[in-house]
């Protein structure tokens, strides 16, 4: 191609989603990672958006998904796992990277007191 | 036990959500409610429904998705978004061309909407049922008449003794009803008027399940004389003629003289035509007395039935057959050799008319896949003009099926607007051709256009934009890619010659189908005309004249009404000659066993019958029937008859008839008539039926009351309808008359079955044979212009005009006489449609064939001869420069 190829920018909620999956390593699935941003971030969200974010996230190429075994405590249903691949750790290193440098020095003011 | 989450809102996130989805999603909730359920199983429901909310409103990313070139396409995208965006890109694609569009949709209109004014006949006449409630089931009754004596008849009406006896043994039915029809004068209103009302016998209305609008049916005591003088009208006849007022009830009517109480008023829809014992303005009781009840050998009466749930129509005859063998053996003096068969009403009302209906559906057919060829004509030179925007579609990534899904649905949008078109052309069109088909088509007064029709235009349009789309568009998925590219865009004939050619042998082989058909049509009217009816029917005026009984009351009265108006008729100036029959020529009448020379009567399959017909003097000269041997009847005969030749053949051989007696048992045993003379065989039983034997009597005494009278003029006789109705008012200013006119239109009405198809089928091919040389132009124009430069180097290097003029010619004749000899095959086959319909012609008449394939090429010359011309005078210079 004639222009370069970047990395596109993450959004807010997929950054959010991103850190989940890398938090919850090999038991990242749709159910776990909504606890874990509703436990974290406090935000309650629906579990379709976090399905909708996640499949656009891995046709983007950042995060790969495999299908488990159906187990009793979910009715017999199957779990879909993520996990991610090498350019979703680097777009997450690029936004991690912008927010912390945007935010060097102002620690002070964004910490709650 | 595991708790479970709310029923209801896990079966709604069940049925909402699909696919590989439901397991994820479903799965999480439901895992993540128990984890809940162990801390606060109240908050865990309500945890639950709020997330199943939620999940339900909120959308899920497309499932199944594959990966083609960086985009994904569901199956559900394709099936609702494109399909919405493509109706409105072919909308699009329709404005941006309107001549093209216009062209296409007029084209495919004209198919559409012959195909649904005939559907809409077809829907009405055949298709629809009848408007009495379980209409299967009411069939009529008949006698089968002897066939020794009346050959080729298959029905006869009934005899009111054999009726009786028939509702009392057969079990097969319900109920069964007599019914007949009275000829009633009318007097009370601004004029005396004649009208035909239905006489019908006990339980008629309870048997065809018609419920009275107004007031009540007839009680069976009503039909006995004395307490018969009651009527029924019907919702028509109420409003032209009581206003339609509520009071009309219990309201009396003048019939032949005498009042009648209205008792019931029927509703509009049970007023069809096509059954007579329905069409009818008004029912009286049939009120026969125990003698007429007791009539076995005049056979004069309808019986409608009703079938037992569940019996079948061949069960019904076979017992209406052993009922009759048992009648036979009891009473063989009258029933000798007669038989009954039951018919469902349905089948005797459209019987006849099925096979012209479905000859005609199979030519609209046939229009309409000529207006698909066409359009696919035009569609596909389109798809090569857009070759380039098609690849350019391919190449970024389209699929076939995408594009042939494109196509396909522009194609839709044009025929769905053909079709609106045509549904418009096709209501014109049975408004203006309502009169005919009211002539020729039974139930024509039910015809409209219904939700059925709609359904049909609906459906037909959608096939014609597949199969006018379709092929264009599978030929365009076959384009090479980097050639279209390649050449630019420039136009190339050689491309897609093949399919082109075809579709001229399509057009060619179906419109020589229609040719051929109108042709033999055509040609069955020719015949039907050059028939010799055995009478001359130019410059004659004829009117019927029915005499209340209860006015006229003896024969002497009834004979010098008829004696005085014909005398005074003869004085008209411009009048030549007046005489009067019972029943004019082509219009069937009575039939009757003859016995002759005071033999003994025998039984009645072996008794000789011939058609007889009351004249009086004057009607031989007065529709020129020749007279061959002996005199013409004059006034003062007494119990005179002529014969025709056929019977004088049928009933004396070779002997001369003159001075032989005969008398007709059926109207009385001792009554002895003498043959006078010896007259032409007239086409008594209509143009296409040969001559009968036939009788014709007369006496100066005679209790004629219903007479048809001919007048032959001079001058134009319907000049004369004035005058003489002046006569008839003269003499009794009560007296109404009927069926005035000339003897040409009686003769023409005869012929309006054969007209109707004629003039259908030639209009069907003129359209078809119109739209074939259209798209033999079309298509050699394009090639024309396509191989103008092979053209130029041709003429460049010494190519004459006429050779020109035959490379070109060649290109359009080839598929043309191509084209006729398949459709010479389809004549053939399509003929077997038109077998009852044509006379005095074969339906695969080599002449013409030959005709109509000779007016095929020629069109098909023409049609080529233009494009040729263009391309004789092609410039080589400037071709051979251009390109």
């Amino acid at each position: 191609m004639w222009f370069k190829t970047r990395p596109s920018a993450l959004g807010d909620f997929e950054q959010l989603v991103l850190l989940g999956v890398l938090r919850l390593g090999p038991d990242a699935y749709g159910a776990a990672i909504r606890q874990e941003i509703h436990a974290r971030s406090s935000r309650d969200v629906s579990i379709n958006a976090v399905y909708t974010t996640l499949d656009r996230l891995e046709r983007k190429g950042f995060l790969k998904s495999w299908i488990g075994e159906p187990t009793a405590v979910r009715g017999g249903r199957r779990r879909k796992f993520y996990a991610l691949r090498p350019s979703g750790i680097t777009a997450l290193r690029h936004s991690y990277r912008a927010l912390t440098a945007m935010a060097e020095g102002l620690e002070h003011r964004l910490e709650p007191k | 036990m595991t708790p479970q989450p709310p029923r209801l809102a896990a079966w709604l996130l069940t049925r909402r959500i699909r696919g590989e989805w439901r397991d994820f999603v479903v799965g999480d909730l439901e895992e993540e409610f128990r984890a809940r359920c162990a801390v606060a199983p109240g908050r865990a429901r309500r945890w639950f429904w709020r997330q199943a909310i939620r999940a339900l409103v909120l959308p899920l990313p497309p499932e199944g998705h594959d990966v083609v070139q960086g985009r994904t396409m569901s199956r559900r995208d394709s099936i609702v978004r494109t399909l919405m965006g493509d109706l409105r890109a072919g909308v699009r694609v329709a404005y941006r061309a309107p001549a093209f569009s216009a062209a296409v949709i007029f084209v495919l209109a004209l198919g559409i909407g012959a195909n649904t004014a005939i559907f809409s006949i077809v829907d009405a006449v055949l298709l629809r049922p009848l408007p009495f409630q379980d209409p299967a089931r009411i069939v009529r009754l008949f006698h089968i008449p002897p066939q020794a004596t009346f050959p080729g008849m298959p029905t006869f009406s009934v005899s009111a003794a054999n009726f009786y006896d028939w509702q009392r043994r057969a079990q097969s039915f319900e109920g069964m009803a007599i019914y007949r029809f009275r000829q009633f004068t009318m007097t009370g209103g601004d004029h005396p008027e004649s009208i035909l009302a239905g006489a019908v016998g006990a339980g008629f209305f309870d048997l065809v399940r018609a419920r009275p609008a107004l007031g009540r049916v007839f009680r069976d005591d009503e039909d006995q004389p004395g307490r018969e003088q009651v009527v029924i009208l019907s919702d028509g006849f109420w409003r032209s003629h009581l206003g339609g007022s509520r009071d009309a009830l219990g309201r009396s009517i003048m019939l032949d003289g005498r009042p009648y109480t209205v008792v019931g008023i029927m509703p509009s829809r049970f007023s069809i035509k096509s059954w007579g014992a329905s069409g009818r303005d008004l029912w009286v009781p049939l009120a026969y007395t125990p003698e007429d009840r007791a009539v076995r050998d005049n056979h004069n009466a309808q019986v409608v039935a009703r079938l037992k749930p569940g019996v079948t129509i061949e069960h019904a005859r076979a017992e209406m057959a052993a009922i009759s063998v048992r009648l036979e053996q009891e009473y063989p003096q009258a029933n000798a050799g007669w038989g009954a068969t039951v018919t469902g009403l349905r089948e005797l009302i459209v019987g006849d008319i099925r096979a012209s209906l479905v000859m005609l559906l199979a030519a609209v057919a046939l229009v309409l896949l000529i207006a698909c060829a066409n359009v696919a004509n035009l569609l596909f030179a389109r798809g090569l003009a857009r070759r380039k925007e098609l690849a350019i579609r391919y190449a970024m990534g389209a699929g076939r099926r995408r594009v042939f899904q494109q196509l396909v649905i522009e194609a839709l949008v044009l025929a769905l607007a053909g079709g609106a078109v045509g549904l418009l052309f096709a209501r014109l069109s049975l408004a203006a051709g309502a009169a005919l088909l009211a002539a020729q088509v039974p139930r024509a007064d039910e015809i409209a256009i219904d939700a059925r029709v709609l359904l049909f235009v609906a459906g037909a349009s959608v096939l014609t934009g597949i199969l006018a789309g379709a092929f264009p568009a599978v030929r365009a998925g076959q384009a090479d890619l980097t050639g279209a590219l390649k050449e630019g865009g420039r136009s190339d004939a050689a491309l897609g010659l093949r399919t082109r050619r075809l579709l001229i042998v399509g057009e060619v082989a179906l419109s020589l189908i229609l040719l051929m058909g109108a042709g033999v049509m055509v040609r069955t009217l020719v015949a039907l005309r050059n028939v010799d009816a055995g009478f001359n029917p130019r410059s004659v005026l004829t009117m019927r004249i029915t005499l209340p009984e209860t006015k006229y009351k003896t024969a002497a009265q009834q004979s010098a009404f008829f004696d005085e108006a014909l005398q005074r008729m003869r004085a008209i100036p411009g009048v030549e000659t007046a005489g009067a029959i019972e029943d004019l020529p082509l219009a069937r009448g009575s039939q009757q066993p003859i016995v002759i020379d005071g033999r003994a009567e025998l039984l009645p399959r072996d008794q000789p019958t011939v058609a007889v017909r009351k004249i009086t003097p004057g009607y031989l000269r007065a529709i020129q029937i020749p007279l061959f041997r002996g005199r013409d009847v004059q006034d003062s005969d007494v119990d005179v008859m002529l014969v025709s030749r056929a019977a004088a053949k049928l009933l004396w051989g070779e002997a001369d008839p003159i001075g032989h007696t005969a008398t007709l048992p059926l109207q009385s045993k001792t009554r002895t008539l003498t043959v006078i003379g010896v007259i032409g065989d007239v086409r008594e039983e209509g143009l296409t039926t040969a001559p009968v034997a036939a009788v014709y009597e007369y006496t100066r005494e005679r209790p004629w009351s219903s007479m048809a009278l001919a007048l032959r003029t001079t001058v134009d006789p319907e000049s004369i309808v004035q005058p003489s109705a002046a006569v008839v008012r003269a003499l009794d200013p009560q007296q109404p008359i009927e069926e005035t006119r000339t003897m040409t239109d009686l003769v023409d009405e005869t012929l309006t079955s054969q007209r109707f198809s004629a003039l259908a089928l030639g209009l069907f091919a003129s359209v078809a044979m119109t739209l074939a040389a259209v798209g033999i132009y079309s298509v050699l124009s394009h090639i024309v212009r396509g191989r103008s430069r092979e053209i130029g180097i041709r003429t460049a290097l010494g190519a004459r005009t006429g050779d020109v003029l035959r490379l070109v010619m060649y290109e359009g004749m080839a598929p043309t006489l191509f084209g006729v000899a398949l459709g010479i095959l389809g004549a053939f086959a399509f003929g077997t449609l038109l077998n009852r319909l044509v006379f005095g012609v074969s339906t695969s008449d080599p002449m013409t064939l030959a005709l109509v394939a000779g007016l095929l090429v020629g069109v098909a010359l023409i049609a080529s001869l233009l494009p040729a011309y263009r391309a004789s005078r092609l410039d080589p210079l400037k071709v051979l420069r251009i390109n």
